[in-house]
């Protein structure tokens, strides 16, 4: 069974977003995707949102979904994990057979959270892991064995954030487009050395919305994008016994994807995708999706997180909007020729290694 | 919807104990689960394609992205692992989504895990639940969970009458049920004298009326019909699932009857081919976190608003084991406990076991071909609902489940967390929630002393809160705002003994909290609010009321510039809604909301960290011999990640040189847990050890930070401290 993207909206990405609520924020990005999908909210079957609790500020977050998505009292449910997961989901539910289509939901509203790296702290195990300093120290840990492994430098590492804010400067919607040197990029304040403030993705607000749906409804838009791989996998949650110069999760959600996109590796693909939360991380990806590292200049070119801003649950989101705009050819400036394939590879953050791939097909 | 052609079965089940505090950690807890659905299933890790998990608020285990740290417990390590989310409705969602997964012919086989950890949040749980309301509009009013389900017990009650002693029933057969079911925290003997003369705690809600929280991790195991035909004889078909949310603005509706109860058994029974539930369903594992509950989720699971049928199968006696429509076959949370998520997938694993013959002293007396189980959560919001059914009626099987004692089943109670290595946290949740467009405006009619609405151009419904867009007209937008009176008329209440984290309030205190429509908004819109000025025993459904505001000079623009509502006086005017000029957005009228989430946490270190703690405050490091993988594994473990086979980190205890750790790598960090820059930097450091497989984390005790490489040769610093007590410096 075919499934297809059929509509996108993105509002953001802003550094903050005052004088819009969450649900404005969000009720904007849904009414852009029903639009661009060629449909009204009452002829969706449902919905999945992406997203985590303590983040949104509440204890129950999904109670907060169906309103702004004009979805009240359908099917819906929600994804903790990286927009991709959430995604995923939504296509095995369209593939039982019983669901026609469906929104995807993601959003960010950082700048209300005032306490973000305490939140990060609190994800870690408490019997083991809290050791009262900065939750970055495991991107430290992770660049650290990345180094030593000795395929990479820092300046390889620098260089992704010059490239991805660089990028997000030719990306009217990108929240942190700017001109960075490598030299910038490594005397920057050290957090958890080497990792140092600017090889961090900044956070920022944002809401993503898309349709999805079955051969049998895609004939409403104008402009569909085939879903034709997918795939997630969580490496070890046990961090004293997961390797962090490699993601694993990355390497296995490929090669689930490819094999289903009949793909036989990243390279077969126009338009690529990684998740540069951290800048190390971004080169880890790539490492994992066969790509060497001076592909670089073919990652991100909507900005990634570095220069988009991180969305938290909802950054593949942001990812997989642009991914459809280039199969589209609505990219703009930052189009990318003969656009055919793309793939995005989607990370939930420290501490996990839980990354997902989705190939999208024009 | 359309009938089920691709059949998804349930070949195994695992349960720990259901108690008020275990010792065991989140993810040991999900472990025990699994190793014995495994074995149930005749499976092992290997066969296991997929891992799903179901597991309710963050704030209940008290570790943010629980889903992630629950990887490794639930067999997701390496595997393609999710976790799903619909709050207290999540455990009966957990096979749907484990259906999604095999259904979907992207698996063969998913594991289906669910956990609750309630124990860590103090003071106790039941405060976390402040935090589920609207953090602008509701949560300064210090609302919990017991004091929606009281008001939603009081509609009921009115609108299908029933006495509290009537549902009392439900309480004394659920508890009775349950001193059957292995895993069971609170089966008991009672009556409903006994339910009517416990506590009251925030009425019509007494103290027996109500589930336990709980600690407690239940899985199963679900695989395409190939493979359940190859496993065993008799599978247990999932043959339709429904799932449906309602909107949050949870005062606009009639609390008395789940809407979204029937459309999730609607979408079920369609897709099992069921068209009348009362004749074709054979058990029934309805949510009842409430005896009430029960019987709210009934009226909705046979499609019947009028709510006649529910009543006399009820005062027929018909919901017993031996009735011709056993309910809560189980126990269910009343009587098995309720740890949230574990408990809707306890009820699935009970229409397993009934379906498969395999339910021993709890096999009901007709022969059933098909059970119904279902969930609730949110704010009254939403309903999950599946559909299981064999080929043939089966009964009488003797195996591990039909046999089971209370002995047989892992999880270790405790009487306090403090008695065990643990360690106690508050984490600093801090909030600014942007109001935007529509509650901007909402929040200075307060400041004004109005209550404000919006009004859609397409419904015409006139709403409160004021919108700015319309949720059940394709999100048209709502740009009319209106001046309302502020009397309306109380759709329901409680009077109310205790506060929004569970403590009783001083004696001869009681809160009053009530929903009631606006006059001038559209039927049924109304707010959750405060009565006052009047005397608890007069306050009825239907009395009129009119606001009482602070004195202007008080007024901050929040809800609780509004004080209360007290009874209507006769005669007294009422207003005319009347058409304003929305706030004008700019950089000081666009306002933030503050707020926080105000829990803190005792987590014990779990029976591996036990070991792990008293080893370390000796000077010592231990690992873990595992059978499977042939290695030691670090730091210590009561389970293998890889095999979910259970570790005894006592017996299987293997002591490693403690000297002979080096630093694998290491940082130098400058900010501490809150992101700000510490005058000092730390050094993080992992520590690997030749004999075995895994690491150690923690901070290196150095005066020179330079210093550091990869490769050094470190010691431990003995210390009882879980966490942060892990310490190292240089040999
Ligand atoms: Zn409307
Ligand atoms: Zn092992």
């Amino acid at each position: 069974m075919k499934i297809f993207v059929m509509g996108i909206g993105l509002c953001g990405t802003f550094p903050a977003s005052g004088g819009q609520s969450y649900r404005e924020l969000i009720a904007r990005a849904a009414s852009q995707a029903y639009s661009d999908a060629g449909i009204t909210a009452d002829q969706l079957d449902g919905a999945v949102s992406i997203e985590e609790d303590l983040i949104s500020g509440y204890s129950i977050s999904d109670e907060y979904v169906p309103d702004q998505l004009g979805v009240v009292k359908k099917s819906v449910y929600t994804i903790c994990g990286d927009f991709l997961h959430g995604l995923n989901s939504a296509v095995m539910t369209l593939k039982t057979g019983q669901y026609k289509m469906l929104v995807v939901e993601g959003y960010s509203k950082a700048s209300n959270c005032l306490t973000k790296d305490e939140t990060l702290t609190f994800a870690y195990d408490p019997t083991f892991n809290r050791l009262g300093v900065s939750p970055h120290y495991l991107a430290g840990i992770e660049m650290q064995q990345l180094l030593a492994d000795g395929k990479y430098t820092k300046e390889d590492v620098a260089n992704v954030v010059v490239q991805m804010r660089k990028n997000a400067l030719a990306n009217p919607q990108a929240a942190y487009g700017t001109n960075l040197t490598i030299g910038d990029v490594l005397g920057a304040r050290p957090v958890a050395e080497p990792v140092t403030e600017n090889m961090i993705a900044r956070h920022a607000d944002a809401s993503i919305a898309l349709v999805i749906g079955t051969e049998e409804v895609v004939k409403s838009a104008k402009n569909p994008v085939c879903i034709s791989g997918m795939g997630w996998t969580s490496g070890n949650s046990i961090i004293e016994r997961r390797p962090h110069n490699i993601s694993e999760g990355t390497k296995a959600a490929a090669q689930m994807a490819f094999s289903e996109a009949k793909i036989a590796n990243a390279k077969d693909c126009e338009v690529l995708y990684v998740s540069d939360l951290y800048a190390h991380r971004a080169l880890m990806h790539m490492d994992a999706l066969g790509l060497e590292k001076d592909a670089i200049e073919r990652i991100n070119p909507d900005g990634g997180v570095l220069g988009m801003g991180d969305l938290f649950e909802a950054n593949s989101g942001a990812r997989v909007y642009d991914a459809v705009q280039q199969l589209r050819g609505h990219a703009g400036t930052r189009q990318i020729n003969n656009a055919k394939k793309a793939m995005v590879q989607g990370w939930r953050g420290l501490p996990t290694d839980s990354c997902a791939v989705t190939v999208l097909e024009a | 919807m359309t009938k089920m052609n691709k059949r998804v079965a349930c070949i195994g089940a695992g349960m720990t104990r259901f108690v008020r505090r275990a010792q065991e950690s989140t993810g040991e807890l999900a472990s025990l689960a699994v190793e014995m659905a495994l074995k149930d299933a005749g499976l092992t890790m290997n066969d296991i394609d997929s891992v799903c998990l179901g597991t309710a608020p963050d704030a209940f285990d008290g570790i943010h992205m629980k889903g992630e740290n629950l990887i490794a417990g639930s067999g997701g390590a390496n595997k393609p692992y999710m976790r799903h989310f619909v709050g207290g409705g999540t455990g009966v969602f957990s096979p749907i989504h484990g259906w999604m997964h095999v259904a979907s012919g992207q698996f063969k086989t998913c594991l289906v895990v669910t956990e609750e950890k309630m124990s860590p949040c103090n003071p106790h749980p039941a405060g976390a639940f402040k935090t589920i309301f609207d953090h602008t509009t509701e949560q300064p009013l210090d609302l919990t969970l017991i004091h929606i389900f009281a008001i939603e017990m009081a509609r009921f009650m009115h609108k299908y009458g029933y006495k509290e002693e009537e549902l009392a029933l439900i309480s004394v057969q659920n508890k009775l049920n349950a001193m059957d079911h292995p895993a069971a925290q609170i089966a008991q003997q009672i009556t409903v004298d006994d339910v009517m003369n416990s506590k009251l705690l925030s009425w019509p809600v007494k103290r027996l009326d109500i589930s336990p929280t709980s600690d407690a991790a239940v899985a199963i195991v679900l695989s395409n019909e190939d493979v359940a035909r190859a496993q065993t004889k008799h599978p247990v078909f999932i043959e339709g699932v429904g799932y449906r949310l309602d909107t949050a603005y949870w005062c606009t509706r009639d609390l008395a009857y789940p809407d979204y109860v029937e459309l999730a058994a609607r979408d079920a029974y369609k897709m099992a081919g069921i068209t009348s539930p009362e004749q074709e369903i054979d058990i029934f594992e309805p949510y009842d976190p409430f005896d009430y509950k029960a019987l709210h989720h009934m009226n909705g699971l046979l499609l019947d608003k009028s709510g006649k049928k529910v009543k006399e199968l009820l005062f027929s006696g018909s919901f017993a084991r031996d009735g011709s429509h056993p309910l809560c076959p189980s126990g269910g949370a009343l009587g098995v406990g309720n740890p949230i998520a574990a408990t809707g997938l306890m009820k699935i694993a009970e229409l397993y076991f009934q379906l498969s013959g395999q339910a021993g002293k709890r096999q009901v007396k007709k022969d059933c071909r098909r059970g119904v189980a279902q969930a609730w959560g949110d704010l009254m919001q939403v309903g999950t609902v599946v559909v299981m059914g064999n080929d043939e009626a089966v009964r009488g099987r003797k195996t591990f489940w039909s046999e089971a004692v209370p002995e047989q089943l892992p999880g270790t109670a405790i009487k306090n967390p403090q008695d065990v290595p643990h360690m106690s946290y508050t984490p600093d949740l801090r909030y600014s929630w942007d109001n935007g467009y529509a509650l901007t405006t909402y929040l200075d009619g307060f400041k004004n002393g109005k209550i404000r609405g919006s009004k859609c151009s397409s419904c015409g419904r006139m709403m409160i809160p004021a919108r700015s867009f319309c949720e059940l007209c394709n999100l048209k937008a709502v740009e009319d705002y209106y001046d309302l009176p502020d009397s309306g008329t109380i759709e329901t209440f409680t009077l109310s003994h205790v506060d929004w984290d569970s403590s009783m309030l001083p004696d001869g205190q009681i809160n009053m909290f009530a929903v009631i429509s606006i006059d001038g908004a559209a039927k049924k819109m109304g707010l959750v609010h405060r009565l006052g000025d009047v005397d608890p025993k007069d306050v009825k459904i239907g009395m009129r009321v009119k606001a009482v505001w602070k004195p202007e000079n008080e007024r901050e623009g929040n809800v609780l510039d509004l004080k209360y509502f007290r009874p209507l006086k006769d005669g007294e005017a009422i207003g005319e809604p009347k058409r304003i000029k929305p706030v004008e957005m700019d950089s000081t009228t666009a306002k933030a909301f503050p707020g926080q989430i105000p829990m803190s946490y005792i987590y014990t270190a779990g029976i591996a960290g036990a070991k792990f703690y008293n080893d370390f405050a000796q000077g010592r490091v231990s690992g873990t011999w595992c059978e499977h993988c042939q290695k030691v594994h670090l730091p210590t473990a009561s389970f293998c990640e890889y095999s979910l086979k259970k570790l005894d980190p006592t017996k299987d205890a293997r002591e490693i040189d403690a000297k002979s750790g080096v630093i694998a790598s290491y940082t130098v960090v400058h900010d501490d847990r809150s992101g700000h820059q510490m005058d000092k930097p730390q050094v993080v450091v992992q520590i690997s050890y030749p004999e075995a497989v895994g690491t150690i984390f923690g901070k290196l005790e150095t005066s020179d930070v330079t210093a550091v490489k990869a490769g050094m040769n470190v010691e431990l610093i003995p210390s009882r401290t879980v966490g942060e007590g892990l310490m190292f410096k240089t040999c």
